[in-house]
């Protein structure tokens, strides 16, 4: 297999407000949006033709992996306007694509021993996974290693074994895109007819994004694989510890104490004294002032942070401005999303461009919208729309 | 201006020439030629674009050849006139870009003396006079030749007896870049980038040879030693990555350029290193430029009067040249994004011919304006090809930015505020981008008028002259900046309910006399759009349409203003199917005064 096609055109409405400005495969993970990630497996794979079909906020794509020039490949952008299914989205493709070819979410991440499995297969043919919560996936049933079918976010489940949305296709799918808008229902279809659908199960990496949360776990999972470096200026006293990578341009000031696995981004100002502790990624453009902790959080290109803020499990989006004092702990707490409760241990997710002032408390698991103000001792908690204005 | 390139090694030529000519367009594409050596000079040309010239071309045998991508000074576009040019013999071929000053003297003379010319271009003479020198040896016919010529210059010759390119410049710029067993020449280095990122660059007055597998340079008779610089810019920095425009694609660029400028400002060593551009006695700024890069200047006036409370005068270098009034104790700046422009190249020589110190700010490393300059600062924009300069504009404002906060005279106190909010200049730019689908919508609806005015005033004046020259050159929509406040002083004759203005708004003292300005315009009947600061209620009483902005301070508010109005000339050119990265009759960077 030499060609592979990545669907990357998706909103992903429950992962707002972080998806507001960009597509679900540009959240950034441990300093790389998730596109990248799945890029550099199938480079890995020596799979250097590369269809990415787009819409949704699609220059962020551009700007960030262009022609693939820098990733070692050679990407082909196909664009699609509404954003309908994937099937749909695939069939954009059509003009682009070889004989045989992969088909690969762009928002969830896969390694590059994910996508050998499914290499030895013959087209058509489909990954699966077995998974502790099958109900949110497509649930498949399978006769010895033939796909029988898929049903779609199940009531009940009949199986663990869930889609990976990772296939191996031919033209010949093609011919069964009709009026069906997602790839299982049309799999579904080619069954019925009589073609032979493979699976093969894999037990390597293969994680989605689903909530806002879910950005903190894959993010521990990524870091510890990120190698160590040091970029920019080191001030004396200063304590590195584990795997800590530090962009170019960036200043670490004394008495900072960093604990890997830590990825600091390029052109950042950390410290003097803050405390940046596993597992924690920071951007480019940064300030974190002094005596400021932060733990297992995910902080976005442009933030400021002012000094003595308390920073826990947390998600803080691009350019948001937070004065100091700022405490967001992580409990367990009551998380609402499209109607449905979800209880985690989490700690505040912000939107981009939020300003926060001096001493604003976040209790856990609050959400706040983007460009949002809150004013200087405010308590904030449960779910705040865009554009809120908290006085 | 036009692009050249030559090639020598052990690969066939012609794909290569045609590659390196496509990056090259950008120079200029009104017409295009290659001439490839094998048992003599094959030429193959036409008043066509590079694509065109691939597809209809024979192919050429040969491992040595020279290209060239012209935009018409002497001698319209046709077959005739592109080039490359030859001798009688039809064994010696030259390609050139640049202007001779003395050629009808030249051709008279050659003419007299038996030589027979087919074109009507300056550059014709150039073989024939090769021609005339030559007795064996390239490189002294080619020396004999330029004593001849007046005017600027940079050719590359190829000649059938001799495997080997020459190469000279006079004013115009060309650079040497080493290959494994290749070597090439040409007008810049993103030609090239496709096969090789060492590269020499050559002085005025010097002559370069280069074979196979050698290098040589010359200046005045005797060889000297080259240096080989390694350029960092990858291939895919000049590829539009998925945009339908370069344009586009750079203007998207914009949030990671001024994040790249300021890198090395918090520890304080790009600080430290401005801030030794400031001699003790300095008491005047000037600034000199061209096009784009004036308005940059304009910015920076009303930037130094501010923040240094000290006279600056931004000038056009075009017209400061007849100029004959010059200052002492004056730090003259040059802004100019290839580093190539002839005449702010022309200022800078006559300024440091009077001793005014000279600082250059350029977006090309080793440019001609580089070399002449006694202090260079370099702009972190990166490879520009859309015509339409977006993304260095805002490097150069950055760099003013920095420049004067780098001034002892500033105050801790001001350069931590301004600090702070430069920082979040790129997230802010974002945003403006972010916004690009309501902007689209906007520029859909000004794509059907002819005429459109902006204004602004104070530090926004400059931004109402970009705004409408990007609209100008790749809209072809008649666009005009004008001041707030002068409106009423002519241009009011011209307003009325087919002339939209766009009004440029800034939170300074600015602010309640453009509100009046605006009702001025209104009363005309013209419909009024305003681009201002996002919770600007005042403005949405008065205007018809209000295009947002994010909130920053004042003196920052022409990289936000700016990038909006680049959006807006983008989308209304692209509803006008223009073509947008190559507008008609322009070129990227002017090397003739």
């Amino acid at each position: 297999m030499k060609q592979a096609v990545i669907l990357a055109a998706g909103e992903g409405q429950r992962l707002r407000p972080f998806t507001a400005t960009k597509p679900k495969v540009m959240l950034t993970i441990a300093g790389k949006p998730i596109l990248q990630y799945v890029v550099e497996s199938l480079a890995r794979r020596g799979i250097r033709n590369i269809v990415l079909v787009v819409g949704y906020r699609r220059q962020q794509i551009f700007d960030s992996v262009g022609s693939g020039e820098e990733l070692g490949v050679e990407i082909t952008y196909v664009t699609q306007e509404k954003q309908l299914g994937t099937a749909h989205a695939l069939a954009q493709a059509k003009a682009k694509v070889d004989k045989e070819f992969l088909v690969l979410p762009g928002d969830n991440l896969i390694d590059a021993d994910t996508i050998a499995c499914l290499e030895s297969l013959t087209p058509d043919a489909m990954l699966v996974k077995r998974v502790d919560n099958p109900l949110r996936y497509g649930v498949v049933t399978l006769a010895e290693s033939a796909v029988k079918d898929i049903t779609e976010k199940p009531k009940e489940a009949a199986s663990n074994i869930v889609n990976t949305g990772i296939y191996a296709f031919t033209r010949k799918i093609f011919d069964f895109i009709e009026s069906e808008l997602d790839i299982p229902d049309v799999l579904n279809k080619m069954i019925a007819q009589g073609h032979q659908v493979r699976a093969r199960e894999t037990d390597s990496t293969w994680l989605d994004v689903a909530y806002p949360w879910d950005i903190l776990s894959l993010n521990s999972i990524v870091l510890p694989r990120i190698p160590a470096s040091l970029g920019g200026i080191i001030e004396t006293g200063a304590s590195l510890k584990g795997l800590v990578s530090v962009g170019k341009d960036t200043v670490i000031r004394s008495n900072c104490y960093i604990s890997g696995p830590v990825v600091i981004g390029t052109g950042c100002e950390i410290g003097p004294n803050a405390c940046i502790l596993p597992a924690t990624s920071i951007g480019n453009n940064v300030v974190i002032s002094p005596f400021t902790e932060i733990k297992n959080s995910v902080i976005g290109n442009d933030v400021s942070l002012g000094p003595g803020c308390f920073i826990q499990d947390s998600v803080i989006d691009r350019g948001s401005i937070i004065e100091g004092q700022f405490t967001a702990f992580s409990r367990q707490a009551e998380v609402k999303i499209d109607d449905e409760h979800h209880s985690v241990s989490v700690g505040a997710m912000l939107g981009e461009d939020c300003q926060i002032g001096s001493g604003v408390v976040a209790q856990s698991g609050v959400v706040v919208g983007n460009h949002s103000q809150i004013q200087a001792l405010k308590i904030i908690s449960g779910r705040l729309p865009d554009r809120s204005l908290v006085i | 201006m036009c692009g050249i390139i030559g090639y020598i090694g052990s690969r066939q030529a012609q794909p290569i020439l045609l590659n390196c000519l496509g990056r090259l367009e950008y120079r200029g594409y009104d017409s295009c030629g290659i001439a490839v050596s094998e048992h003599g000079i094959n030429v193959c040309k036409d008043a066509i674009r590079v694509e065109a010239l691939k597809k209809t071309m024979p192919r050429l045998n040969g491992t040595a050849g020279i290209g060239h991508t012209r935009w018409a000074t002497h001698g319209a576009p046709s077959l005739i006139n592109a080039h490359p040019h030859l001798d009688c013999s039809g064994k010696i071929a030259v390609v050139h870009n640049g202007i001779i000053t003395n050629y009808q003297k030249l051709r008279d003379q050659l003419t007299g003396e038996g030589h027979q010319f087919v074109s009507e271009t300056d550059t014709e003479v150039i073989p024939h006079l090769i021609e005339k020198y030559y007795h064996g040896n390239l490189e002294t016919a080619v020396a004999a030749a330029l004593n001849d010529i007046e005017g600027s210059y940079a050719i590359i010759v190829l000649a059938t007896d001799e495997p080997k390119l020459v190469a000279a410049r006079k004013d115009s710029p060309i650079i040497i870049s080493l290959g494994d067993r290749e070597n090439f020449i040409a007008s810049d280095v993103p030609a090239i980038l496709d096969y090789s990122n060492r590269v020499v660059y050559l002085e005025d007055g010097d002559i370069g040879v280069i074979t196979t597998d050698s290098i040589k340079v010359s200046r005045r008779g005797s060889e000297v030693a080259t240096k080989v610089h390694q350029i960092s810019w990858t291939v895919e920095d000049a590829q539009k990555a998925g945009y339908e425009h370069f344009m586009l694609k750079e203007i998207h660029e914009q949030p990671k350029v001024i994040r790249d400028t300021l890198a090395g400002w918090v520890s304080g060593e790009a600080l430290e290193d401005l801030a030794t551009m400031w001699a003790d006695d300095i008491n005047a700024l000037l600034i000199l430029a061209c096009g784009t890069s004036y308005h940059a200047a304009l910015i920076g006036k009303q930037m130094g009067q501010e923040l240094l409370k000290i006279p600056v005068r931004a000038e056009l270098a075009s017209e400061f040249n007849y100029s004959t009034q010059l200052l002492d104790r004056t730090l003259a700046i040059a802004i100019t994004q290839s580093g190539e422009t002839a005449d702010t190249l022309k200022a800078m020589k006559k300024l440091k011919e009077v001793g005014c110190q000279t600082l250059a700010i350029t977006n090309v490393v080793g440019s001609t304006a580089s070399r002449i300059a006694d202090r260079t600062l370099y702009t972190r924009a990166g490879p520009e090809i859309s015509v339409a300069a977006t993304k260095s504009f805002t490097a150069q404002l950055m760099v003013l930015y920095q420049l004067m906060m780098a001034h002892p005279e500033i105050g801790a106190r001001k350069l931590n505020s301004m600090t702070k909010e430069l920082r979040q200049l790129p997230n802010k730019v974002q945003q403006v981008l972010d916004n690009e689908g309501e902007t689209a919508q906007y520029a859909q609806e000004l794509s059907r008028y002819e005429n459109i005015f902006y204004i602004g005033r104070g530090i926004n004046f400059p931004v109402a002259l970009e705004g409408a020259l990007k609209l100008k050159e790749i809209s072809y929509i008649h666009g005009e900046g004008y001041a707030a406040g002068e409106l009423k002083h002519g241009p009011f004759a011209l307003l009325g309910s087919d002339t939209p203005v766009i009004a440029l708004l800034a939170p300074d003292d600015t602010y309640e006399p453009m509100l009046t300005n605006i009702k001025e315009v209104k009363a005309r009947g013209s419909a009024i759009i305003a681009l201002t600061r996002e919770g600007d209620e005042d403005i949405e009483k008065i205007a018809d349409k209000v295009l947002t902005v994010p909130q920053v301070e004042a003196i920052f508010s022409p990289v936000v203003n700016t990038v909006a109005l680049q959006l807006l000339a983008y989308y209304a050119a692209r509803e006008r199917d223009c073509p947008i990265d190559f507008p008609r009759n322009l070129a990227k960077s002017v090397t003739v005064e």
